[in-house]
Parts: structure tokens; C-alpha cells; sequence
């Protein structure tokens, strides 16, 4: 059986209340932000459910004909909700946002609002290690120290950009110089082009340089040492890519 | 049978038919909860007036058909009765409801255990609000048949009313010794009664219309909600 881990009391209760009508011929939504986890939920509440996508009415049309447990999801997608038929159906329906709440509120008779990460800290912690110990084994740095709470995440689309977030951050301390040298030669490759180009992408190299040396290094004297060039060109530098 | 040691009051406190004592003053010696509603529709004057009216010649009790309205209510018959000079009693006989449900209702009813869709629709009022909820609910009713989807719809949008007040209060019982003709078949009446300090009537239009649907019998009043759900067998 499906798992879903949470540790969002919202959730348990969303879970409580499902687990109450499970044997029942009742229409549920829930709605929530993209990537929360509805669909994992429903799946996870009825796991023998048809599951069909909002994003094509005829399917859902058929599903509602031909099943008798149903889950919906991208609810929001569907042209023309007023035409199904949800009597004697056990229907999940997931949606993104809510275009009218009126006709969801008569069409719906149990109505869920799934939480989004930043509410769940607990679930986004849960979620940043697996992605972290998935990240780890697909870029074959299991024995990496990291810090998980050092990575900086962003959460505007969920689960989707946390595991973005982290898989890039490990990509980046996985890269050993040939791989940087390859990853610059590619995107140059790809992007090189104008009569500005050796100044443009130069600084690809040399601003990421210079920031990093005066974030270690702390002084301009010691970073115009450790770099080997004069402290007024290091300065001159330091003025042309505007770093602080 | 030994009855003397049984006590009855209960069981008249419990009937949903309203009871009341008078002395001979025309002043209340007691009351059952039913008449308690009953005299918010009318006064006690004019139930002591009815009683004396269609008292027996001598002690014992009359019963005598007919048909009384007040306010929701409506009783076929009444029964006056008196043992001695002091105290005379009336009890007033609700008349039973009679309901027509289409063809197209009937094949959307399942079995159901009404406390099971009660309990799922407070969970999910539990989740979005706070408000305190004071359950009394018999755990034993009979299951009945139902469409499940539109009569939670119903026990959604009724407890949604109440979502601003201090705290809830919530009944669930059989009505004793009411029932409802529907296609003929005479069946149990379950009241579901919900009351508190404020209730939001914005909604109160697509609950009748929910409570219609589902073959329920709805009270809209000042502070409380009455479903009187047909517990409609197979």
C-alpha cells in the first residue's frame, strides 16, 4: 500500500475525515497550491480509484460513466464541470485554485484545503531528505557531509522547486573542475554569439572568482595576494562587476 | 406487573408529543420538553382553555380528534385527563407527516449509518474551524436509506451557519411516537437538532432546498436548526 507521510495536523485530519467517508458514495475536493501532495493523497486514501485527468472533459466523462470510484485531478482544467454527474460516485477531485467557489460548493459535498509546504515545516524537512538522499544516489555522492538546512530552497511551486533546489545544490558540490570546465564550455557553446563576447563571458569566470575570494578571504589585500594581481586592479574589478 | 416502582417521567419528558399539567389555577406543574417548543407558538392560557373545554364529565380521560395548528406544529387529537380537582393533564397528538419522493430520488438512496456521514462532516468542520461542539448523539438509530452525497451537502451547509458562535450544541435522536408516511410507508423519524448563540441565515435558502431533496423536514429558526430525517427503510 501507498504511503504518504505527513506530520501537518491538517492533514491528519483531512485523512481522519476521509477515513470516515471512504465507504461512502460522496463527492470530495480537495484544493490546494500545485504540488502539495493532493493527488499522492488521494491515491493514498483510494488506492483502487480509476484516476483520470481534468484536462480532457471526455475523459472525465467516460471515467464517470463506466467507475464507480473516481479520482480527478487539475479539476480546474475542466471546460465544462456543469455536465457531470457525480450521483451514487465516489469522486476525489484535486484542484490547483478554485475559479468559482459557488459551484464547487454545490457540487461538492466534502470540501478539503490542502496545505501548501511553507504551512507544513515538519512535511518540507520529511521532504528534504528524501530529496536529498534521492539527489545524493543519482549524482553518486552518498558519503557527502552536507548540511540540509544550509541549502537555500525555494518553495514557490512546492515540493517541485524544493527538490529543484536541492538537487541543484548538490549537482553544484558534486562537479569536480574538468565537470565545471565542461559545464562552462557547453552553455558557452550554446549561448557565445555578438561582438562583445570575450568581456560578456569572461565574467562568468571572474565574478563568481572575486565574489567567492572576498567572501573567504574577507580583505582586498589578502584576496589581491592569494589571486596573485595588483590590489588596484583587483579593485578595479571589484568596481566593474559592482560587488559588494 | 409490578409498575409501582417505575419511575415515568422520563419516558413523558422524552415524547416528542406534547404533555402539560395544569393546576387548577391554570398555572404549569409540569411540562415535557416538546411542550417547551410548543408554548413558543402559543400561549398557555389557550392550551389550559382547550383542556378544561374538552375535559371528561367525571375523572378519567377523553381523547378527542381534532386538529390543532400552532406555528410548526399541527396535532390530530388530544387527550384531556384529571383524577382529582387539582390537576388536570392534556396531551396533544402531533399529526404525522406525509411525504411524496420521486422515482429519480429512489435510485441515488443507500444504506446508511446516519452517524457515520454526521461524524465525517463534523471532522471536516473540525478542520477549518474551532468552535466547541457539544455531541449528543444516539449511536443506535436504525441505518437508513439515503442519498449520501446531497444529504451531506445538507449537514455541511447547516453547520456552516453556526461557525461564528461561541460554541455548538448538537442533538441526534429518534422521534418517539412520530412518524412520516412516505409512498405510503409509514417510517422512524430521526431529529437532528442544532443550536448555539448566532446562526448565519445567508444559507438557509439552499438548505431547504437540500433538506427537500433528501425527503427531510427542515425548522430554520432564530438560533437553531431541526432536520426531521425519515428513516427510510429498503
Amino acid at each position: 500500500m501507498k504511503t504518504f507521510y505527513t506530520s501537518s495536523d491538517q492533514i491528519h485530519d483531512i485523512i481522519k475525515s476521509f477515513n470516515l467517508t471512504k465507504g461512502l458514495f460522496v463527492s470530495s475536493i480537495i484544493i490546494g497550491e500545485a504540488h502539495t501532495g493532493k493527488k499522492t493523497l488521494a491515491k493514498y486514501i483510494f488506492p483502487n480509484a480509476f484516476m483520470v485527468s481534468g484536462a480532457n472533459q471526455k475523459d472525465v466523462e467516460d471515467a464517470l460513466n463506466e467507475h464507480e470510484e473516481i479520482i480527478i485531478t487539475d479539476f480546474h482544467a475542466l471546460s465544462n464541470k456543469n455536465t457531470l454527474n457525480f450521483d451514487n460516485k465516489r469522486v476525489v477531485a484535486t484542484s490547483d485554485y478554485v475559479a468559482n467557489p459557488d459551484a464547487i460548493d454545490n457540487m461538492f459535498a466534502f470540501i478539503y484545503d490542502m496545505p501548501s509546504l511553507k504551512e507544513r515545516p515538519e512535511d518540507m524537512k520529511y521532504l528534504k531528505e528524501i530529496f536529498t538522499k534521492k539527489a545524493k544516489s543519482t549524482f553518486m555522492v552518498e558519503d557527502m557531509d552536507l548540511d540540509i538546512d544550509n541549502i537555500v530552497i525555494d518553495l514557490s511551486k512546492n515540493s517541485k522547486t524544493l527538490k529543484r533546489s536541492i538537487f541543484l545544490h548538490i549537482l553544484k558540490l558534486s562537479l569536480d573542475h574538468n565537470e565545471i570546465e565542461d559545464l562552462l564550455y557547453d552553455y558557452i557553446y550554446r549561448n557565445l554569439d555578438g561582438n562583445d563576447g570575450y568581456r560578456e563571458y569572461l565574467a562568468l569566470y571572474e565574478k563568481p572568482l572575486l565574489k567567492a575570494g572576498l567572501k573567504k578571504f574577507g580583505s582586498k589585500l589578502k584576496l589581491s595576494q592569494i589571486l596573485g594581481i595588483n590590489r588596484n586592479t583587483l579593485r578595479k574589478k571589484i568596481h566593474e562587476y559592482d560587488i559588494d | 406487573m409490578n409498575t409501582i416502582s417505575i419511575d415515568f417521567k422520563p419516558f413523558i419528558e422524552w415524547d416528542n408529543n406534547p404533555f402539560i399539567l395544569f393546576d387548577n389555577q391554570g398555572k404549569i406543574a409540569y411540562l415535557n420538553d416538546a411542550s417547551e417548543i410548543l408554548l413558543g407558538y402559543v400561549s398557555q392560557k389557550e392550551i389550559y382553555d382547550i383542556a378544561v373545554a374538552y375535559a371528561p364529565q367525571s375523572f378519567g380521560s377523553k381523547t378527542t380528534v381534532i386538529s390543532l395548528n400552532y406555528g410548526l406544529f399541527t396535532f390530530h387529537s388530544i387527550t384531556v385527563g384529571y383524577e382529582d380537582e387539582d390537576y388536570v393533564s392534556i396531551r396533544l397528538y402531533n399529526a404525522p407527516k406525509i411525504k411524496l419522493r420521486n422515482d429519480t430520488e429512489k435510485n441515488n438512496l443507500i444504506k446508511t449509518d446516519i452517524n457515520t456521514l454526521l461524524g465525517a462532516n463534523l471532522a471536516l468542520f473540525q478542520i477549518k474551524n474551532k468552535t466547541p461542539i457539544h455531541l449528543f448523539a444516539d449511536q443506535d438509530l436504525p441505518k437508513l436509506m439515503i442519498d449520501q452525497n446531497i444529504f451531506s451537502k445538507l449537514l455541511r451547509k447547516t453547520l456552516d451557519a453556526f461557525k461564528d458562535s461561541d460554541s455548538i450544541n448538537i442533538s441526534l435522536k429518534l422521534i418517539i411516537g412520530q412518524y412520516i408516511i412516505i409512498d405510503d410507508k409509514k417510517e422512524m423519524i430521526a431529529q437532528l437538532r442544532i443550536f448555539a448563540n448566532t446562526r448565519d441565515k445567508d444559507k438557509d435558502r439552499h438548505i431547504e432546498s437540500l433538506a427537500s431533496q433528501t425527503n427531510t423536514i427542515c425548522y430554520l429558526g432564530e438560533y437553531d436548526v431541526r432536520l426531521e430525517i425519515p428513516l427510510i427503510k429498503i
